[in-house]
């Protein structure tokens, strides 16, 4: 309980430290969303599909990447634990680029 | 027991005064605390320093990981709305008249007060040490400033070009973060490998102590490390002195033999001591262990004064085992302002601590061990699943990037 309440401050903190691109990130979305929503009729579920290979496509760069930005490398990387965050940070990142690309492929494949 | 973290008990109607001395991490957090959990009460912090310094990433700056500006925060932007900050030093505390005296001659009276001065760099003790100095002439202490920390990278950037004689050192007394003066010799000796020097280096570590560390564990693992890295250890090796200018240190043994060293590169660690203020009070131990220093004479569980019931301590200035790090003020800042809160309602204190504390001890740029203990010296891992003699990414990363933020939140009395 006390480790989930430390990670959410955590994430919190780090949100504020970042606050630019946290609210840059969030309005660009809704510009997103509100431009499918306008335009036409969006295709929001032929969008999934693309929109979680970008997810994918964007986790794996920020799995591939994370290691040297943090000045470490992969040669650090050894332990279950250390897999493990890798792979939970990357996606986190790939859950953002699919957020952004729903609204982005629903605009781009809307129904006539 | 402990405290859920944010939800230490109910808030409660009081006119209390309470005094604060000292707006560290220790202080702030309580103070954030306290403006939250109590209603009505009058609170007054007593320090003049301003820029509040994430001393853990002084570590970082002093090795050329992180810049300076990640370690400097305001105070101001810290400390609670509705509280009174004297931008004066606590000179003298009367603690049998219930008051504080400050270095203008201000007296303040308290009903309660929590002593959180931290520690006093005693630099003192080494002949010949100018703060002032470090950065040149191969002269480096990553403990006093952030100012220092980047005199130390600087210093530590122009040593490893060329390589040479390393001296590093650590003191008797209790310090802060002992793992400090271990995560500076392992970065040291990363940074001669990337350079390509370390071949043609020579780094020592001499120890006033029989250990490096007081866990055995983490001990046996830093020096079968250092073994493997060719970082000769020297025990009961004490700095006495330091010639600045002709680059040779005096170390002392414990039976009084002086030894002269010659260094190209050296670390001070100073023996550290209670401020002043604390150490000629009253509330000082008076006699055992901690006398020697000065340290806050609270009981170790509680953090409660032993003899003056109406005063407790937080953070470096305790005069408990081990724990002087902002990891232990974590974990003890909740429970006190608890304690507090059932003073002030007439009860005995509910929170025991254990003595927690931790230390993400940096193996070389990019992994780490995250370790935590407790008063005896025990690992007690937060998650028991993890084991905190692996060498790991992970625990780098929590340094790197998520400890600052934790801090934060700690200083703003959230977790
Ligand atoms: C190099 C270094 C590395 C560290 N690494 C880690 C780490 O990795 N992990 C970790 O958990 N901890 C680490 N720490 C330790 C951590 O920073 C301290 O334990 C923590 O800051 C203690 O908080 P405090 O409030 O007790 O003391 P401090 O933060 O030092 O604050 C004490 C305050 O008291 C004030 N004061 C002093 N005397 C008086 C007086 N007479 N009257 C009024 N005010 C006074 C001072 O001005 C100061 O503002 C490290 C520390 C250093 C220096």
């Amino acid at each position: 309980m006390y480790e989930i309440w430390l990670t959410l401050n955590i994430l919190f903190e780090l949100g504020l430290m970042y606050l630019p691109v946290v609210v840059g990130t969030a309005a660009l979305w809704l510009v997103l969303m509100v431009v499918a929503a306008r335009r036409g009729k969006p295709a929001w579920c032929k969008a999934i599909k693309p929109a979680i290979v970008v997810g994918l496509v964007v986790t794996a760069i920020t799995f591939a990447i994370t290691p040297g930005l943090t000045q470490s490398s992969f040669a650090n990387v050894s332990y279950w634990v250390d897999w493990g965050n890798l792979l939970l940070y990357a996606a986190s990142f790939g859950a953002v680029g699919a957020a952004l690309a729903w609204p982005l492929a629903a605009t781009m494949c809307r129904q006539a | 027991m402990t405290v859920p973290a944010g939800k230490a008990g109910a808030s409660i109607k009081t006119s209390a005064r309470i005094v604060i001395a000292g707006s560290g991490l220790a202080g702030i957090a309580v103070a954030n605390r306290l403006a939250r959990e109590l209603d009505g009460a009058s609170i007054t912090i007593v320090d003049r320093k301003e820029v509040h310094n994430y001393q853990p990433g002084y570590t970082l700056v002093a090795t050329g990981v992180w810049p300076v500006d990640k370690v400097i925060d305001r105070n101001s932007d810290l400390q609670p709305r509705g509280i009174e900050w004297v931008k004066e030093m606590v000179a003298e505390f009367d603690p049998d008249a219930n008051a504080v005296v400050t270095d203008s001659g201000r007296r303040i009276g308290y009903d309660y007060l929590i002593v959180a001065t931290g520690v006093h760099l005693d630099y003192s003790q080494i002949e010949g040490m100018d703060v002032d100095a470090i950065g040149r002439n191969g002269l480096t202490s990553v403990y006093p400033s952030s100012d220092a920390a980047v005199a130390t990278w600087k210093a530590m950037d122009e040593f490893r070009r060329k390589g040479g004689k390393a001296l590093m050192t650590l003191p008797a007394t209790p310090i802060k973060c002992a793992g400090a003066p271990l995560k500076t010799t392992f970065m040291l000796v990363d940074r001669l490998r990337q350079a390509g020097t370390l071949a043609s280096s020579e780094v020592s570590f001499h120890s006033a102590l029989g250990v490096v560390f007081s866990v055995p564990k983490i001990n046996d693992k830093v020096l079968a490390d250092w073994a493997a890295q060719n970082v000769e250890v020297v025990f009961n090796s004490k700095l006495v002195g330091v010639d600045i200018a002709a680059r040779r240190a005096t170390l002392v043994t414990p039976d009084g033999q002086r030894v002269e060293e010659d260094y190209d590169f050296i670390h001070v660690v100073p023996p550290m001591r209670a401020p002043d203020a604390v150490k000629n009070s009253p509330l000082a131990w008076q006699e055992g262990n901690f006398a020697a220093g000065g340290w806050l004479e609270v009981d170790r569980q509680t953090l409660r004064h032993r003899r003056y019931p109406n005063v407790f301590g937080l953070g470096d200035i305790n005069g408990t085992p081990r724990g002087k790090t902002a990891a232990t003020v974590k974990k003890s800042v909740p429970m006190v302002t608890q304690n507090l809160i059932d003073v002030i309602a007439g009860r005995e204190p509910s929170q025991l601590f254990d003595g927690y504390t931790s230390c993400p001890m940096i193996l070389r740029e990019g992994s780490a061990m995250l370790i935590e203990f407790d008063y005896d010296g025990k690992l007690t891992p937060s998650l028991p699943m993890i084991d905190p003699m692996q060498e790991s990414y992970f625990a780098w990363v929590m340094k790197y990037r998520l400890l600052k933020p934790a801090y934060m939140a700690v200083a703003k009395g959230r977790v």
